[in-house]
């Protein structure tokens, strides 16, 4: 959570055409500049980011450093290759943008994209290096592409000029088929000196492989996180339900699940899932007075599940309640129309179970079972459950 | 004569070290084990093992905000007399400058230090120049032998509060300056 201020110098010569990072080296360097500048936004709002290019026809500055993300992103559209690069201006001119940030309390960071073959001296790299550190200005340097002999000594003897107690890093990427911005996922450049900031490299490395959880890290916003898998949930079991009863029952509509729905999409259902045993298609109608209600007073996770029912199967690794797993599957297995009492009686049940439904509710973050309102719901939900199993099937117990 | 004046504003004259505003101190250039507080912060100062060190040369940039306005009379600089420092050069309210432009404007003084400055004896300012302190800078330029690294034991800054500075000493100092 280093406060930072960063300029990124890109490589945007000639030998940036070359194929051997797929699609293109172009394009695997984009990509890992857009991680990074997503990776420092971040991990402390105030940092900022600016981008500059180091070939072309001179080193240009295409954004100062700044937080707004979109600015950055849309810079790097529309660049054109061509020429080679120059370190050593680019390097200074970075150096000037950094000392002309606005927010004085920010480290001084510059990420070097070293594609093409470097064609200066080890001692100017050397003598910029000690300028750098004098300033105590610290420096990543990502050294892909071309492989000529001497560069990764020249980069090196970079490094060590404007190293100053590891906070400077070099990385060598050589060409293969995993991408640029997966390798530099686990270097420090990412977890920028092992201080934790990995958490946006682990949570982006989950999502490029199997589908970020909703665009949100579960470590660094643990509720967001929960309401928007949840209301998830909610949105796959309104649709199953849906699906189901378009045969049978075309009026009911839940009206109450949907206030607390956020209305994001992918899920993996959760112990907060597990946690609305009290709700039931079939019973929302009745409830559709009370729930709003409910929505409001209770988070997010109690009142808004639509349906434990459909979602058996993901549901079942956090359950500690065999009864509701049992419901679960018998609903799935029976008919719709058994399912539903079914299900009721044994969630009217559970629901009963003091002790049960006060340590579900205990699972969930931000609720506290002994606050008076959510009890009082819970009473007045058991009882609705009990006129309910009286209506409708005859050999309920209670 | 200018040693009378001395001795007698002197009198008046406060360690000023307990109005920095530790917040925005700054030293570019040092080495992290031998940071800025060795030389600066009370129990350190005194201990001679302890000193603020430069690192990938011998120059260092010292940035040090007040917490009040101030007025800096004199200041104690001590060293080892091969690496203490040798060229001063003092800017007063000039924020965050960096090692490319400490020429760019014209110190507000300038101090040569000698072997007897280094053992702790005040260097004398021109105490016109800092009558109205927000921050000082001082540029240390190169030490006494010419070595890689500076070497500062102890940076004292001795001066007034501009609130509590009693008028009728202000006077005669103006005089004697005169």
């Amino acid at each position: 959570m280093v406060l930072e201020a960063t300029m990124i110098c890109i490589d945007n010569s000639e030998w940036m055409r070359n194929g051997d990072y797929l699609p293109s080296r172009f394009e695997a360097q984009a990509d890992a500049v857009n991680l990074i500048c997503g990776a420092k936004t971040q991990s402390n709002p105030e940092n900022t980011v600016g981008i500059l290019t180091m070939a072309g026809k001179g080193v240009r500055v295409l954004a100062t450093p700044t937080s707004d993300l979109g600015k950055i992103l849309g810079c790097m559209h529309g660049l054109e290759m061509g020429g080679e690069i120059n370190i050593v201006a680019a390097i200074q001119v970075a150096q000037l943008a950094l000392k002309h940030r606005q927010n004085k309390h920010q480290q001084q960071r510059i990420i070097v994209f070293a594609g093409s073959p470097v064609n200066y001296d080890k001692k100017v790299l050397e003598t910029i290096g000690k300028k750098l550190k004098k300033n105590s200005v610290a420096i990543d340097i990502i050294d892909f592409g071309e492989e000529d002999d001497g560069k990764p000594e020249k980069l090196e003897a970079l490094l060590t000029a404007v190293n100053n107690n590891g906070s400077s890093h070099i990385v060598h990427v050589s060409p293969g088929p995993n991408a640029l911005s997966d390798v530099l996922l686990s270097t420090p450049v990412f977890t920028g000196d092992g201080e934790g900031g990995s958490d946006f490299a682990v949570a982006a490395a989950a999502g490029s492989a199997s589908g970020f959880d909703f665009g949100v890290d579960p470590n660094i916003d643990p509720e967001l996180a929960l309401a928007l898998r949840v209301s998830l949930e909610e949105e796959r079991a309104r649709q199953e339900a849906a699906a189901r009863r378009a045969a049978e029952e075309a009026s009911r509509q839940e009206k109450g699940e949907e206030p607390s729905s956020n209305a994001e999409d992918a899920t993996t259902a959760e112990h907060g899932n597990i946690a609305d045993p009290e709700e039931n298609k079939d019973a929302s109608d009745e409830m559709d007075d009370e729930n709003p209600e409910e929505a409001q007073a209770m988070s997010i996770d109690i009142s808004g599940s639509d349906l434990s029912v459909g979602d058996a199967e993901m549901t079942l690794e956090i359950t500690e309640d065999r009864e509701l797993i049992l419901a679960l599957e018998m609903s799935m297995q029976e008919g719709e129309d058994d399912h539903q009492s079914a299900a009721e009686s044994l969630v009217s049940k559970v629901l009963e179970d003091q002790a049960v439904v006060s340590s579900i509710l205990a699972s969930i973050p931000g609720v506290d079972p002994d606050d008076p309102s959510v009890q009082e719901i819970l009473a007045s939900l058991r009882s609705h459950f009990e006129k309910k199993n009286e209506d409708e099937t005859p050999n309920e117990d209670d | 004569m200018s040693g009378e004046s001395a001795s007698a504003i002197q009198r008046s004259q406060v360690d000023l070290v307990d109005f920095i505003d530790w917040s925005g101190v700054e030293c570019l250039n040092q080495s992290t084990s031998h940071s800025l507080p060795n030389a600066l912060k009370q129990g350190y100062r005194d201990d001679d093992g302890l000193n603020l060190e430069s690192d990938a040369d011998e120059q260092l940039l010292i940035y040090l905000p007040f917490t009040q306005v101030i007025k800096l009379h004199s200041i104690v600089i001590k060293g080892p007399e091969e690496e203490g420092p040798k060229t001063l050069k003092l800017y007063s309210n000039k924020e965050h400058m960096g090692f490319g432009n400490v020429n760019d404007f014209p110190p507000s003084d300038t101090a040569v230090l000698s072997p007897d400055n280094l053992q702790g004896k005040p260097v004398v300012l021109k105490y016109v120049k800092f009558q109205n302190v927000r921050s000082l800078t001082i540029f240390i330029e190169d030490n006494q032998s010419g070595s890689d690294i500076t070497k500062v034991q102890k940076i004292g800054l001795l001066g007034t509060t501009v609130e509590t500075t009693d008028m009728k000493g202000l006077k005669k100092i103006e005089d004697h300056q005169h």
